[in-house]
């Protein structure tokens, strides 16, 4: 029992790793909420500002083995899993030089060098996929993980549903995080999640379903920690459900009239940043000085991928028939 | 008499932490919560209680009792009147259960029933002040709550709430353990622990490595949870007015096989095992870490800061239901006349 204790126990420089990855998914999301209000940005975006803890307490727990598929509201994804901020913000802007060259925007950033299977715009497209990944891990003998990120909506969609079930009988190294932000895009999830918690209906596929404070990194990273490591050893796949809201509407644009109040209060009270900051300098494992840095250093990181993304060229029809089909 | 008000109040999230992931912890579905404050809504009306208050949540438990209430027909029996506490925000946190518990106090409950574990217990019993609460287990851990039928519970709950049964006997004084870390103060029911973990992250405790300091009001020795370690050695009733504390530390000569959470016993080492009188106040020795309250971190420390553990012997009180329903018994509350032709004498126990 000892060995989850260390291993969950982060160095300084783990500690700063992380508060960067998070810094970065706000800096890179409120400047694309500016951004996108311009007119620039093609396509549809759906922001994730207020669920870093999530993507990144997940993803500090995996490596080069392991694999993530995620949702319509992917940037935090990509970004905790390690793709390149300035493709992603050129994918974005729909330039040559973006993620996949342009041709698949904010909803089909993938890299799959980096372990990245792709945002999806198809709702509950994720858990199939990490299906695949997880039983090839399986076979191979790897020791990898296999992570799907859904929302509220996509935890009542068929697919979700069946791939928790594949998953527990064919016994995947297999890890859903249930993203519950409150809402399928104006629907409550108290309304549509005839379970309420996400978390119940593990019990109907024999697996563990743990619900977490998603602003908290430490509470998501420990209970990832246990989870990946559950699933590297064989035990089979978890059920995680993050309780958050997020900052920004469904997409750019939404009115939101089916809430008041939520945001604001998240902001002041529950955000995963500040909190972070706050508890990290009360411990003495980083200092304000240290957390500046990392602030001063991802507004210059931003700043540039947004002035590059501009300046990059835009896809040509000569490249319509390049990249159509792909082979793994 | 005025009303005989019980209040309910039901925790959304009990029995849904990690412990589920790393000790195969039990699960209790919402639906179950709802379907056992229906199942004490029949025992509440049946003993004459017919106003109820109840939680609301974004869980769906305080919904689906909402939604059971609306298909109720004439022929399914009675219920009290359900006031529903909505009208505030709810913050998915502990404190819906405090403001839940403080309204209820306020108007007028003579007994309040919560649903949840260890930790739900020990926030209800921070705010019921001298009201009786009644705890019943929907969570992980449950030294404090009963695991009990909602049914027998509800009819306990009223024939205290209707003064058909006198609270004198019928509910006894708990004991308490302030947890105090310079003007932070958190309360305990059953145990305060010090562990050397700097965050509260995921608040559950399932690694003895990281304790070093055990403090329980009561230890019984078929407890489950980290007052288990001493309910093995030195064990303490919940009536005796002291409580036990000990260090834990790994090399210790006395080890101890502890069923220190549901699904994981694990031997734990105990030295310099002392008595914890009412009043006295114990100094924390940790140099940084975080108090584990009834079996969850909830308050950290740093170098510098001096927490304190204190035993207090002015806790909850709180509903006896075997002295209840025994009472009850005696009294021959649950005995009704049938109708004519039936005589009375039918009604009279046998003697001797």
């Amino acid at each position: 029992m000892t060995d989850t204790a260390e291993r969950r126990a982060l160095t300084r420089e783990q500690l700063l790793s992380v508060y960067r990855t998070m810094r970065s998914i706000r800096e890179f999301e409120e400047r694309v909420h500016a951004e996108f209000a311009t007119g620039e940005i093609p396509g549809f975006v759906h922001l994730y500002a207020g669920e870093e803890a999530s993507a990144v307490g997940v993803c500090s727990n995996l490596d080069d083995r392991d694999t993530i598929a995620s949702t319509h509201r992917g940037h935090g994804h990509c970004i905790a899993k390690g793709v390149d901020v300035s493709e992603m913000m050129a994918e974005i802007y729909g330039r040559r030089t973006g993620s996949c060259h342009g041709k698949g925007g904010s909803m089909h950033i993938a890299d799959l060098s980096k372990g990245m299977l792709g945002a999806n715009g198809i709702v509950g497209g994720g858990p199939p996929l990490i299906c695949g990944t997880a039983l090839a891990a399986k076979i191979k003998g790897t020791g990898g993980v296999s992570v799907a990120f859904f929302g509220d909506g996509a935890s009542n969609q068929g697919t979700t549903l069946e791939s928790m079930n594949l998953a527990s009988v064919w016994n995947l190294p297999a890890i859903f995080i249930a993203e519950n932000n409150g809402y399928a895009e104006a629907t409550s999830s108290t309304w549509s999640v005839a379970s309420d918690n996400i978390a119940d209906r593990a019990a109907g596929f024999g697996m563990p379903g743990v619900i977490v404070d998603g602003f908290d990194f430490f509470a998501v990273h420990e209970t990832a920690s246990e989870a990946v490591s559950r699933a590297r050893e064989g035990g089979g796949p978890t059920l995680i459900e993050m309780k958050f809201t997020r900052y920004f509407g469904h997409f750019e644009g939404d009115q939101q009239t089916y809430r008041a109040g939520e945001v604001e209060h998240a902001r002041a009270e529950l955000d995963c940043l500040r909190r972070f900051a706050a508890r990290v300098i009360e411990t003495g494992e980083l200092a304000r000085s240290d957390l500046d840095a990392v602030d001063a250093e991802v507004a210059t990181m931003i700043d540039k991928a947004v002035d590059e993304a501009k300046a990059a060229p835009l896809p040509t029809e000569a490249d319509l028939l390049t990249d159509v089909y792909s082979h793994y | 008499m005025g009303d005989a008000i019980v209040g309910v109040v039901a925790n959304p999230l009990s029995g849904r932490d990690i412990r589920r992931l790393v000790t195969q912890a039990s699960v209790f579905p919402t639906a179950e919560k709802a379907n056992m404050i229906q199942r004490m809504l029949t025992a509440l009306d049946a003993v004459g209680v017919h106003r109820v208050l109840l939680s609301t949540d974004l869980g769906g438990i305080s919904a689906s009792v909402f939604r059971a209430i609306g298909r109720r027909r004439d022929q399914d029996g009675r219920w009290p009147e359900v006031e529903f506490l909505d009208g505030q925000p709810i913050r998915q946190t502990a404190q819906d259960t405090v403001d839940a518990v403080r309204r209820m106090v306020t108007a007028g409950a003579r007994v309040i029933v919560c649903l949840g574990g260890d930790g739900t217990a020990r926030v209800t019993a921070s705010a019921v002040g001298d009201v009786p609460m009644l705890a019943l287990s929907t969570g992980t851990n449950n030294t404090f709550p009963v695991v009990r039928e909602a049914t027998i519970a509800g009819l306990a709950a009223g024939l205290v709430a209707t003064g058909m049964v006198p609270a004198d006997g019928a509910a006894t004084r708990a004991k308490l353990l302030e947890a105090r870390v310079g003007d932070r103060v958190e309360t305990a029911l059953v145990d305060v622990a010090v562990s050397t973990e700097r965050h509260v992250g995921a608040r559950a405790v399932w690694d003895p490595a990281k304790l070093t300091e055990l403090f329980c009001a009561f230890a019984e020795p078929d407890a489950i949870g980290l007052s288990s370690i001493l309910g093995q050695v030195s064990p303490v009733t919940r009536h005796e007015s002291h409580g036990v504390t000990a260090r834990i530390t790994a090399e210790a000569a006395l080890q101890v096989l502890a069923p220190i959470a549901p699904g994981l016993i694990v031997p734990v080492g105990v030295r310099a095992i002392e008595p914890m009188r009412p009043g006295s106040v114990h100094p924390i020795d940790a140099r940084a870490g975080a108090i584990v309250v009834d079996g969850e971190r909830e308050l950290t420390f740093e170098p510098g800061e001096q927490p304190t553990v204190r035993l207090r012997a002015d806790g909850p009180w709180c509903v006896d239901v075997p002295a209840v329903l025994a009472a009850s018994a005696r009294l021959g509350l649950l005995r009704r006349a049938r109708q004519w032709p039936w005589s009375d004498q039918d009604l009279q126990a046998p003697t001797g």
